[in-house]
């Protein structure tokens, strides 16, 4: 990893001075860049071993979108021709890999409709659940994390503490019936299943996705929190915070800017990780509250074998886990450039 | 879970298995293995005998924890249905375990570029969310548990890889390595004697917390309905019958659902306490995507997702 030294501002970082403020920009750039160059392998791999999964499964394709009837196989020939499956794997990979970035991933094998269309129709469903989800992990697992840490070894630090090792262990899937079961069928407070669109208005659009983030969300909030708890405390117990309360500075500017500036970056780390499984808590969410989205999609592509759908589908997906990754980096980098800034 | 407990040091004396919490987990995944090993035999009915005139029922002297939609016993079917979910969970783990923990082991000792390769592969398969890729896996392989639990066994070895190479990185620097390759000891015999033994920790401590991890990915499979056929009792079927019938028994879920986190709960217990005891595993917090060095320098030594 010799990205900063890349830059010119390197040697000024290696000999410990920071680079004057006009190159800063320039740096944070080139990083990113570097980090971008760390991921074209990465996007590569991901997706090479997403298309090697159609070519794994001993399916017929031409076979299969002709019907048992049609299937001569002079007629099978000429279609392997048509759709390019005679020739090798990493050409038709490449080809297909080209076709994706110009937003065609093929068609599905039986009801012929492109599956960028069938995707681009679920994803909604999907990301409104995500975001919203990420955004209430980030407020439940933020403010939890950080009101324990300021009353450390108080009664709700301990509350916070055990809440968060019993909800760590609970799946989304579970926490979701439990949800169902408490708020929607008991209480009747939410609806219990279905989707509607922001189209319909926000209110009856965030009541649906609701539950399910609130499912989804859980998990991540207690690892947010727990992790947050954790780097507080250690830098609430550092000099230049103590240095801060002896300057007068009011207590929360020493916390917003001083200390968690400084003690996000675990917890942001940690939410990267989780992401991927937030994804996979969709599914679950959907399963449990009968969403139209990606996951059941999945399920019954699978369910049928309907190979160009579920490479498309997982292609999207890990192309999602990829750029939420970046944009956490970025952040990281972002705050960690701030806290040199307030002068750690 | 015990990181709150102050008193306990890293280098704390005495066995693991003083701790109150440890104890408790222990008991837990003790059952687990019995009903492993004896469930079908030890379940008080037979798990697939349907009753018409007993439906729904709540828990009586008869049926312990009640009976399901088709009048069957609850608690002789998560009985027999622990063998299933347990197993399949173990064979993902130790499929994660060979290919993480080899190549981990391996890289540090292989030269950069292989490194390097082995370590985007991992990066690319963390990109992956384990239900799209195994369900994915089972298109283009087709249906059933034992296959099924292949990818989910791939999905695991990078969370194995990191944490072996990373502790492997940390010994297999340490001065006594140093003097004894300077002493003409193989690399061989350098990873057998003086990384393997020192590696172990960790890879405990990361079994413990993937088989939690297996086991969610197992009852979650078998929710979804992957890989079994619809007699065959499992946790995760069981919950997702419970859920058809949620207006006649709106209880019935919390049964297999408590099982579920009870056991996953018994054994992130015991993944803690022996990390935080011998301060190893420590799952290497580092971004997926690495921009800048210095952060992975910054918190390289935290001791992640555990509270200090």
């Amino acid at each position: 990893m010799t990205v900063i030294s890349l830059t010119r501002g390197g040697a000024a970082d290696a000999a410990g001075a920071p680079p004057p403020r006009r190159r800063r920009g320039r740096i944070a750039l080139a990083r990113i860049g570097g980090g971008l160059a760390v991921l074209v392998p990465i996007v590569f791999l991901s997706s090479f071993i997403t298309y090697c999964l159609g070519a794994l499964s001993n399916s017929n394709p031409a076979a299969t979108i002709l019907g048992q009837d049609a299937a001569t196989p002079a007629a099978v020939a000429r279609l392997d021709k048509y759709l390019g499956l005679d020739h090798p794997l990493i050409v038709q990979y490449w080809d297909w890999l080209v076709q994706a970035v110009h937003g065609n991933l093929g068609r599905s094998y039986f009801t012929q409709i492109p599956v960028s269309q069938s995707i681009s129709q679920r994803l909604p469903v999907d990301l409104s659940i995500a975001i919203l989800a990420v955004i209430l992990a980030i407020v439940i697992g933020g403010t939890a994390g950080t009101a324990a840490a300021i009353r450390r070894g108080g009664w709700f630090d301990r509350g916070v503490t055990a809440v968060c090792s019993v909800v760590s262990t609970l799946p989304a899937f579970v926490v979701g019936i439990i949800l169902v079961v408490i708020l929607a069928v008991s209480v009747h407070a939410f609806p219990a299943n279905g989707y509607v669109g922001p189209a319909s208005g926000v209110g009856p659009w965030l009541s649906h996705i609701f539950l399910p983030s609130l499912a989804l969300s859980l998990q991540v909030s207690a690892d947010i929190a727990r992790q947050l708890r954790t780097s507080l405390v250690q830098v609430l117990d550092q000099n230049y915070i103590v240095g801060a309360k002896v300057r007068g500075l009011p207590y929360r500017r020493i916390l917003v800017r001083h200390a968690l500036r400084n003690a996000t970056g675990p917890a942001l780390v940690i939410l990267g990780y989780d992401f991927p499984q937030m994804l996979a808590g969709a599914v679950a969410a959907e399963a449990v509250f009968s969403l139209p989205g990606l996951g059941q999609l999945l399920l019954e592509s699978a369910e049928t074998r309907d190979i160009p759908v579920v490479q498309g589908l997982l292609l999207v997906i890990s192309t999602f886990v990829i750029v939420v990754n970046l944009v956490i980096n970025i952040t990281l980098n972002w705050l960690y450039r701030a806290g040199d800034e307030v002068g750690t | 879970m015990t990181g709150r407990r102050p008193v306990i040091g890293r280098n704390g004396s005495g066995s693991v298995l003083r701790l109150p919490s440890v104890r408790i987990a222990v008991g837990v995944l003790a059952v687990i293995a019995i009903l492993v090993a004896f469930g079908s035999t030890l379940a008080p009915q037979n798990p697939l005998a349907i009753n018409a005139n007993a439906l729904f029922q709540g828990p009586s002297a008869h049926h312990l924890l009640g009976t399901d939609y088709l009048g069957r016993d609850v608690l002789s079917r998560l009985m027999a249905g622990t063998r299933l979910s347990v197993l399949t969970a173990l064979e993902a783990v130790g499929i994660g375990l060979a290919l993480g923990a080899i190549p981990g082991i391996a890289t540090v000792f292989m030269g950069r570029w292989f490194d390097f390769v082995i370590n985007r592969v991992s990066d690319a398969l963390m990109t992956f969310p384990y239900i799209f890729f195994v369900v994915a896996v089972t298109a283009a392989l087709g249906n059933g548990l034992v296959q099924a639990m292949i990818p989910v066994g791939i999905l695991l070895a990078p969370a194995f890889f990191r944490v072996t190479r990373a502790a492997t990185i940390e010994h297999a620097r340490a001065q006594y390595v140093e003097a004894a390759e300077l002493l003409g000891a193989s690399k061989l015999h350098v990873i057998r004697v003086h990384v393997l033994r020192k590696v172990l920790p960790n890879i405990m401590v990361t079994t413990a917390a993937m088989t939690a991890a297996a086991l969610l990915t197992v009852s979650f499979l078998t929710f979804l309905g992957i890989g079994v056929q619809p007699p065959t009792p499992t946790w995760g079927g069981i919950l997702s019958s419970d859920l058809d019938y949620l207006s006649q028994a709106p209880w019935a879920p919390f049964i297999p659902g408590a099982l579920i986190a009870v056991t996953v709960g018994a054994l992130n217990a015991l993944a803690d306490a022996v990390r935080d005891r011998s301060g190893a595993g420590a799952l290497a917090l580092t971004p997926l995507v690495h921009i800048d060095p210095s952060l992975e320098h910054a918190h390289g030594d935290r001791q992640s997702r555990s509270v200090a």
